[in-house]
């Protein structure tokens, strides 16, 4: 068995145990180290993929700075005793939960299984993938990309992160009538 | 390995995300569940993008990074402003917009 399929199986078995982790701890901060190691897993499928930018970037700002806002928050957010906050009131929650996922995963699975990419799919020429990385470099394609196709989305992004900077400001400032 | 096997594992991960959302009650887990489920869809959009061979999947995942940063930073502030003013969260007492 070539290396390539070894290591697809050893990092799907660890992306959707890391996965479940993060629904099943009732702990959140174990949920949340959960989540980083299944964002690691997902870093080194995109470098299978030989997306190296894209990876690092993962790592980068999602694995490491995203990540570490969100465990700030969830370390000062959880009561010493483990977050847990009474009986479940509604006793069918789980229940119903896992039979809707079931269903969700059966019909995605499926619906995967018998469909196909359609002939031609594949595009060559300017936007062909293989040939700007061959020719420039993994960063060097990714960034031309960027700023000749998707220049405009691109803008619209930094408007986004403004926008969330400052609703986060406003949100998150100490009122004086409290 | 074929694109189906990489679909198959982000179909896998966007379910337990789904569910996840659906059965926990603490909104910081229901948070790393939407999280899960926006990282399955860019498993998904590599995998396209590596096999048919185009750049627009990276941009896609590009984009979806930038949207989940914004939605965690404006998220945490929510979640912050409800602990403070009512020292417990449990999305099945939030039933009011008013703090």
């Amino acid at each position: 068995m070539a290396a390539g399929v070894i290591a697809f199986f050893v990092l799907a078995t660890v992306s959707v145990a890391s996965a479940l982790g993060v629904v099943l701890f009732r702990n959140p901060v174990y949920s949340m180290l959960s989540l980083i190691l299944n964002l690691l897993s997902l870093a080194f499928f995109f470098l299978m993929l030989e997306a190296i930018f894209v990876a690092a970037i993962q790592v980068l700002i999602y694995a490491g700075a995203v990540m570490v806002l969100f465990l700030f928050v969830v370390t000062m957010l959880t009561p010493s005793g483990g977050g847990i906050s009474g009986p479940d009131r509604l006793r069918w929650q789980w229940g119903a939960g896992i039979g809707l996922g079931i269903i969700l995963a059966g019909g995605l699975i499926i619906a995967l299984l018998n469909g196909s990419i359609a002939e031609g799919a594949k595009a060559a020429g300017m936007n062909g993938l293989a040939q700007a990385v061959d020719h420039f470099g993994n960063t060097e394609a990714f960034g031309q990309a960027l700023f000749h196709g998707f220049s405009f989305p691109f803008e619209l992004t930094g408007v986004l992160l403004v926008v969330a900077v400052l609703g986060a400001v406003v949100m998150s400032r100490r009122f004086a009538r409290e | 390995m074929q694109v189906s096997a990489y679909l198959i594992v982000s179909a896998l991960l966007f379910t337990i995300g789904a569910v996840g959302v659906l059965v926990r009650r603490n909104p910081l887990v229901m948070f790393m569940s939407i999280e899960l489920m926006l990282n399955a869809v860019n498993l998904s959009f590599m995998a396209f993008a590596h096999f048919l061979n185009s750049v627009d999947g990276w941009m896609f995942v590009f984009l979806v990074l930038t949207v989940a940063a914004a939605e965690v930073v404006v998220g945490l502030a929510i979640i912050v402003s409800i602990f403070r003013s009512r020292h417990e969260i449990d999305v099945d007492d939030l039933t009011m917009l008013k703090g």
